[in-house]
């Protein structure tokens, strides 16, 4: 990691431990010269680190809302995790399942359409203009609409998810299966293959590397997309643990859950 | 029509007679070939009334400046192109746009080994495509890599390979499947002095034991001299067949020697008259 630039972790260990304590202490120096620190820097709307800690063990289930700790053999633990039950760890996994499900379906029924469009001028140049005009509807427009339709259950972050990825892998799969190189095509046809086998031999392996680049893009799209959902309705989920810090004005909830968030995007971004 | 073919050429038998006289059976009959392309609003005419035949075992180039539409006449023949007019018959049956024979090969002016597959993979391919076992797949191929000089490289993908090893490759990977008639568009058009004798040298060898029916497009008459039987001359565009040519030069052949014979200098100075007219006239003023 190092062995290009020596001191590079050194020096992102000090970025961090600078930004962290701007964030914690930075405030306090408003106090006496408050031209130095902008009013944004309130840890009413940022919080700050000793904060988001605190924040960590109790929306985790690790501490009460007393300050005491929740004990693992005793079963304290276990009794908040049942009775608080969008907390840290089941929010998570409620977000990431959605996240899964939409990502999969996004990933394949985008890849099919793009390459049976891809492949056949005919319908592509049927389906063309609705392609476009579908694609300039900024997706998460319709969250509301799908979570009407769908309700505040797991179903609805699917669709949502679904809907963001699916165009992105769509188009990406559909350049790749244009730009197949035809001398490709014609050798496999003059070898005796046939249309099947040319998307199969051919077709597919050509395009999937336009495929691949998508993923990543869209394990992120998935992810937002379920966010989306869950900021409009539902009852369990990141999103949701969001929303109910903000209508309690806490920052620090929200911090939580975004510092989560980021972490299952790292994660998630480098699984693909 | 041209003179020279149909005087020897009996197409109700089906049949006509070598340098020798001796009867051969017509693998390839291509009859009043036309094909014109829209470029714009205009009509660009690429081949003009082409006939000819090929007979069974005979190695034919075609030989032209650039744009003189040699290239699409085999295209046609390989089904990748329509003929505007005129028929195209292999084994007295006509070809089918887009419907590939069997017993006809095709290789590319420049290679098309699929990237995402080994050597050995890419050489499988028709193979596969028509079913052979795995294990009569592997020793074939294992053959095929063997003859080709790239034993070694069974494993390697094709953007590790010299472009005279990928030509030598894409070769395997039609003559794998035993084609009876080869169409050749160029094939060592892309590559050096030195790999391109290598090259015909390795094509020479196969085709005097396999006897296989060649129909070569080149624009290089050293390349037609020391490969063919006969060469085909196409005047510049719009394409149509300018004069033939029997090669009688002996073989079994040897690509590097062939060419310090008196019989290869006199017959080069004899083409290359015929062709040099048509590289002037094929110039842009």
């Amino acid at each position: 990691m190092t062995g290009r630039y020596p001191g590079t972790v050194m020096w992102q260990i000090l970025i961090c431990a600078i930004v962290l304590a701007i964030w914690q202490w930075g405030y306090d120096v408003h106090a006496v010269f408050p031209a130095l620190v902008p009013d944004l820097f309130d840890p009413y709307f940022i919080s700050k680190p000793s904060e988001i800690w605190s924040g960590f063990l109790l929306l985790g289930c690790f501490k009460t809302s007393l300050g005491a700790w929740n004990g693992w053999s005793n079963g304290d633990f276990g009794r908040c995790m049942v009775k608080f039950d969008n907390n840290l760890w089941f929010a998570t996994w409620v977000t990431l399942k959605n996240t899964f499900f939409g990502f999969i379906s996004g990933v394949s029924s985008g890849f099919v359409l793009g390459l049976i469009l891809g492949r056949s001028d005919r319908l592509s140049a049927i389906c063309q203009p609705f392609i476009t005009a579908v694609n300039s509807i900024p997706r998460i427009a319709l969250a509301p609409i799908i979570v009407l339709a769908f309700g505040i259950g797991d179903s609805s972050k699917i669709v949502t998810s679904w809907i963001v990825v699916v165009f992105l892998v769509f188009y990406n799969t559909f350049a790749g299966a244009r730009s197949v190189d035809e001398a490709f095509v014609n050798a496999a046809r003059l070898l005796g293959a046939s249309e099947w086998k040319i998307t199969r031999s051919v077709v597919i392996p050509s395009t999937m590397a336009w495929v691949f680049a998508s993923l990543t893009p869209a394990i992120s799209f998935a992810l937002i997309g379920v966010i989306v959902g869950e900021f409009i309705g539902a009852e369990h989920g990141i999103g949701r643990l969001i929303i109910e810090s903000e209508a309690r004005g806490e920052a620090s909830g929200m911090m939580v859950a975004v510092i989560i968030l980021m972490v299952v995007g790292v994660v998630l971004s480098a699984l693909i | 029509m041209t003179p020279i073919l149909t005087e020897k050429y009996n197409r109700e038998l089906g049949t006509v007679t070598d340098g020798a006289g001796n009867p051969g059976q017509i693998r390839v009959d291509v009859r009043a070939l036309n094909k014109s392309f829209l470029l714009g609003s205009r009509v660009i005419e690429a081949v003009k009334d082409v006939s000819f035949t090929i007979a069974e075992g005979e190695f034919v180039a075609l030989l032209g400046p650039s744009g003189s539409g040699k290239s699409t006449v085999l295209n046609m023949i390989a089904t990748l192109l329509k003929p505007t007019s005129g028929t195209i018959l292999i084994d007295g049956e006509p070809v089918v746009h887009q419907k590939a024979r069997r017993e006809v090969g095709y290789v590319f002016q420049r290679d098309t080994l699929f990237p995402w597959r080994t050597v050995a993979e890419n050489i499988g391919y028709g193979l596969e495509l028509s079913g052979v076992s795995k294990a009569e797949r592997a020793e074939r191929v294992a053959t095929c890599i063997q003859q080709a000089g790239l034993s070694g490289f069974a494993d390697a993908y094709p953007s590790s390979l010299s472009g005279g090893m990928r030509q030598r490759a894409a070769l395997m990977r039609t003559l794998v499947v035993e084609p009876e008639i080869l169409l050749m568009d160029e094939p060592f058009g892309a590559l050096d002095t030195h790999t391109k004798l290598d090259m015909h040298d390795v094509l020479l060898k196969i085709w005097e034991r396999e006897k296989q029916t060649v129909l070569f497009v080149t624009h290089d008459l050293s390349e037609a001299l020391t490969l063919a039987d006969r060469i085909i001359l196409f005047s510049a565009r719009p394409g149509r067949i300018k004069e033939s040519f029997e090669i009688n030069l002996p073989r079994p052949r040897d690509a590097v020697t062939l060419r310090e014979t008196p019989r290869y200098a006199e017959l080069f100075s004899h083409v290359w008259h015929s062709l040099g007219e048509e590289f002037i006239k094929g110039r842009t003023p």
